[in-house]
């Protein structure tokens, strides 16, 4: 599949990608009803006549969904739109109680702005278009006989937040989703749950021969619950329009790819046809009549600045900067909140912050991954994780015996290493050195050749010697001893 | 009792000439003499509308406060929603449709102990001026009954004329209030936007409807706008101010007062409709008024603008009547396509097809610059036009329409019928407080014809205490048709 996707013809084109990403706000209660904002209560539980759009109900705008998309705009550097209004978007779906959604329009309250994300331990800035409030439509159930429709969702409140086409590859696409991810986690604005759907991204892509100027006829990609689908199926759709140009060199690009929308089928690992836009659709907006515009003093929009906390980009750089860990590791950590918050509290009475994040993104990932679990979902406490650096650093266990202890950790989640440890004879660490020594002479009486080839000037066989301790040992004696008492042996020989 | 205002009737009820269950008896036995000749009402809440008396009698019996409205019977336009009552909007689609609550309207009338007693014909979604666009039933105007009541709140209207109830609420989008008003010889008001909460009223269009108090009196009407005219949480375009008294606060008299006439825009104004409009203005001129001149020519493009913005906006409130989850579905329907087209076919009447049609139209790609967006333009002209008419005066009289009541299906052309509203809809547009009360009765037919008095945004109050003075001087003078005048003594 990855082969695939790198035919050497396909390096004379480029794609162009643009996102829109819907994100559910985590407000109390609805965009404009007093109705609960919550996920997953029994069908239609959380409505109000607002929400089912019973005659003569009327929208009221909550301001906390106004405080939430600012503090959104503020953190990516945008124009807080003083004056934006509301607009009704009509389309006829029976999920959407009104046949008409309230969004906005001409006037949205976030203008420009600026995401930074790492992509392959580059920083890489993308431009915001905008992002602006709407509301949520319910959602349809199938069953055997019949549809009805859940209207818990109707009305919840989203930011749409559009991206310039400025994104040319898949993994830039899934940085920079993933650095907005973080923005709105950071800021509490948003749960981000891509399963629950509280995070939607709608992917627009064509490509083009390098050098060509114009955009050519572009493909909408719905329905991608992770990120990783969403690197798959845009990969797979460059993939796909480049082909369809390349088999078809003497056509008319418009007649080769058709403005359309596809979905990603994660079985079959392509995206699917589901619908050709024949022309574009008239969604017929004018101003809702039922609210007034949404006005923002100066006062306001500085309140929310200052109150802002750290982004993760800061934060970022302040792990580079004061952690030297790599840009790579830094926004791995800081990407996801928690496992940042994680990383600051293990970090406290411990010296080694590389080694504490590579345990994090490394070592504990690579045991847990395939259990979609991670560090903090088992209920390894950051305490836990101090500890075992702390008897690494100090030399009180191999980096060996420290994996196998991480193992045990993962079974017995909670578990403190240094039980774990004194529990077990084969984890403590071999410090008497005389017993050390006595493995060591009987290594190198054992081992003449080597000797000699070492003597000779290559390295290797040093290496081999040492295994050959760190064995006799089960790994328990530090590398360092084992070394030194090889060398000073040695050379009295 | 039927002779007396919703005041007077109020203060019979308080005084305790009469019991809330004698009053709501007295106007229950009239509706059932009358209405089969008028056909005002859709629904009567016999028994609820008596338990709802044994209540107040009971509540007064027991010495406790006593609401405004207590005692006083209201009748309300079936677009406006009685929590758990049918709200049908006189359309075939609606006739399934039970409200889940109370409209703010109602909600207050309630807590001032009024009664309500049922439920009145329109013009189907209060789309026209005759009534003869509802799906359910005629209405005739108690003056003629060959004739219409007016619309679209024409059940409303006539059920006033016809002292079926003495007060009614109504609706007024572009003059559905003040039209049925005048032609059936009550009076009806259009409250400055945003003074009454909309919360409740089936929208039509949006920026411009308006709930509306239709009564024997503007005094009444005063009343009714104490309780009802207050800022309301559940409507963003609800004006931030608390309740206003009315009545307490009424000037005795006109003098000083100025009042503008759009002479020129008037100038096309039959014969009989003119004279009769001049000599109410030479009344208010006798009362102290001092008349002046004022330009509103620009008014002879608000049907158009009217036409084009308030079928945009209800394109899309009547989006939901889809056969989904409101309105009757088409048993014919197999699939989503068909339940949208089939049900819609089967259960919006012409013209609401018609306004749909024309408001979907002007907002499509590529006629929306030509049409929505001028006619927005046009709109803020006329505002600014009312403006700066209300810089050379205090209010403005107009007559209300070009005609009185006309012949149940006599007008045809819909353009014809929806130039009946030139001298209604400005105000709508503009989001003014005005008032129709009537003038006099035409010689032949005897039809009465309205006079209407406009006020700048806000003066409401203004606008009532003044058509309060001129209307008891007026020739029509609280005239009741014929057809309903008990032959007994009262």
């Amino acid at each position: 599949m990855t082969n695939k996707h790198n035919h050497p013809s396909h390096d004379n084109w480029e794609a162009v990608i643009g996102l829109e990403i819907h994100v559910e706000l985590n407000t109390k209660s609805k965009l404009f009803s007093s109705a609960p904002n919550h996920f997953g209560d029994e069908p239609n539980r959380n409505i109000t006549e607002v929400c089912t759009g019973q005659p003569g109900a009327l929208p009221v705008l909550n301001k906390e969904a106004v405080r939430k998309a600012v503090q959104f705009g503020c953190a990516i550097q945008a124009e807080i739109a003083k004056f934006s209004k509301f607009d009704r978007k009509s389309y006829f779906y029976p999920d959407s109680p009104r046949n008409f959604q309230i969004t906005q329009y001409d006037y949205p309250i976030v203008k420009g702005g600026t995401v930074i994300a790492e992509v392959d331990g580059v920083e890489m800035s993308f431009a915001v278009n905008r992002a602006h409030l709407e509301d949520d439509a319910g959602m349809l159930k199938h069953f055997s006989t019949f549809a009805g429709v859940d209207y818990n969702r109707a009305g919840c409140p989203l930011i749409e937040i559009v991206s310039e086409p400025c994104i040319h590859t898949a993994r830039e696409a899934v940085a920079y989703a993933t650095a907005v991810k973080a923005i709105l986690q950071y800021i509490d604005v948003s749960d981000c749950n891509m399963e629950e759907g509280s995070l939607r991204v709608d992917t627009n892509i064509s490509v083009r021969p390098k050098g060509e100027k114009g955009l050519r006829n572009k493909i909408e990609i719905k329905n991608m619950n992770s990120f990783s689908y969403m690197e798959m199926a845009i990969k797979a759709e460059i993939f796909r329009q480049i082909e369809a140009y390349e088999k078809h060199p003497h056509l008319p690009h418009e007649t080769v790819i058709h403005h359309s929308t596809y979905r990603w089928d994660p079985e079959k690992k392509e995206t699917v046809l589901m619908r050709r836009k024949e022309s574009a659709d008239d969604y017929r907006y004018f101003p809702e009549p039922d609210l007034v515009p949404i006005v923002l003093t100066d006062a306001y929009i500085d309140e929310i600045k200052q109150g802002l906390p750290e982004l993760p980009l800061e934060r970022e750089r302040r792990y580079v900067r004061d952690f030297g860990l790599s840009p790579h590791q830094a926004f791995a950590l800081t990407s996801e909140k928690r496992l940042a918050d994680y990383f600051e509290i293990a970090l406290k009475g411990c010296s080694n912050a590389r080694s504490l994040s590579n345990w994090i993104l490394v070592e504990f990932p690579g045991r847990l991954k395939d259990k979609g679990q991670d560090v903090i979902s088992i209920g390894i406490k950051p305490e836990h994780l101090t500890s075992l650096i702390n008897f690494i650093e100090k030399g009180k266990i191999t980096g060996k015996i420290a994996k196998s202890v991480v193992d045990d950790m993962v079974a017995n989640p909670g578990k403190d290493p240094s039980e774990i440890i004194s529990a077990n004879s084969d984890y403590q660490p071999l410090d008497d050195q005389a017993e050390i020594e006595r493995m060591v002479d009987s290594v190198l009486a054992s081992q003449t050749q080597s000797i000699v080839d070492f003597k000779a000037g290559r390295d290797k066989a040093f290496a081999f010697l040492v295994g050959q301790v760190m064995k006799m040992c089960k790994g328990k004696a530090s590398p360092q001893i084992v070394n030194d008492l090889l060398k000073q042996k040695i050379e009295k020989m | 009792m039927y002779q007396l205002s919703a005041i007077e009737l109020r203060d019979a009820f308080l005084k305790g000439k009469y019991s809330a269950v004698e009053i709501v008896k007295y106007y229950l036995n009239r509706i059932s003499t009358y209405d089969n000749q008028i056909g005002a009402f859709l629904q009567v809440y016999e028994e609820k509308a008596l338990q709802q008396a044994e209540k107040l009698d009971k509540k007064k019996q027991n010495n406790e406060k006593l609401g405004k409205l207590a005692g006083i019977p209201f009748a309300i336009k079936d677009n406006i929603l009685i929590a758990d009552e049918l709200t049908t909007c006189a359309s075939r689609f609606l006739t399934n449709y039970r409200a889940p609550y109370n409209a703010t309207a109602i909600k207050l009338l309630l807590e001032e102990d009024a009664i309500l007693i049922g439920k009145t014909n329109m013009d189907e979604f209060a789309m026209g001026s005759s009534t003869e666009n509802s799906a359910l039933q005629k209405t005739h105007n108690p003056w003629n009954l060959k004739c219409t009541p007016g619309g679209s709140s024409g059940g409303s209207a006539a059920a006033v004329a016809g002292r079926l109830c003495p007060i009614a609420l109504g609706s007024d989008t572009g003059g559905s209030t003040r039209q049925p008003a005048s032609f059936c010889g009550v009076v009806g008001y259009k409250p400055t936007y945003g003074r009454v909460s909309r919360y409740g009223l089936v929208a039509f269009g949006s920026s411009l409807d308006q709930i509306g108090p239709l009564a024997i009196s503007s005094a009444d009407v005063a009343l009714v706008m104490e309780v009802i005219g207050r800022n309301c949480p559940h409507d963003s375009t609800s004006i931030q101010s608390g309740p206003e008294e009315y009545l307490s606060d009424f000037k005795p008299s006109m003098q000083g007062l100025k009042i503008g006439v759009p002479w020129k825009f008037l100038k096309k104004l039959a014969d009989e409709p003119k004279k009769a409009f001049e000599s109410g203005i030479e009344k208010a001129k006798a009362l102290g008024a001092e008349i002046v001149e004022v330009d509103l020519d620009i008014l002879n493009s608000s049907v158009a603008v009217y036409y084009i913005l308030a079928t945009a906006e209800a394109s899309t409130n009547l989006a939901r009547f889809d056969g989904i989850r409101y309105g009757q579905r088409s048993t014919r329907a197999h699939n989503l396509d068909e339940v949208y087209d089939f049900s819609k076919e089967e259960g919006f009447g012409p013209e609401v097809k018609r306004r749909i049609l024309l408001g979907t139209y002007v907002l499509s790609a590529g006629y929306q610059d030509a049409y929505y967006r001028k006619a927005q333009k046009v709109r803020t002209l006329i505002i600014k036009s009312y403006q700066k008419a209300f810089s050379q005066c205090d209010l403005i009289a107009t007559p209300v329409t070009p005609f009185a009541a006309f012949e149940i299906g006599s007008i045809k052309d819909p353009l014809q019928m929806y130039l009946e509203d030139i001298y209604s809809i400005g105000i709508n547009l503009a989001g003014l407080p005005a008032v129709s009360f009537p003038n006099q009765l035409t010689q032949e037919g005897k039809k009465p014809l309205g006079f209407q008095l406009i006020g700048p945004q806000m003066q409401d109050r203004l606008v009532l205490n003044m058509a309060h003075i001129l209307e008891k001087e007026l020739p029509f003078n609280y005239a009741i048709p014929e057809l309903v005048k008990e032959k007994t003594h009262d």
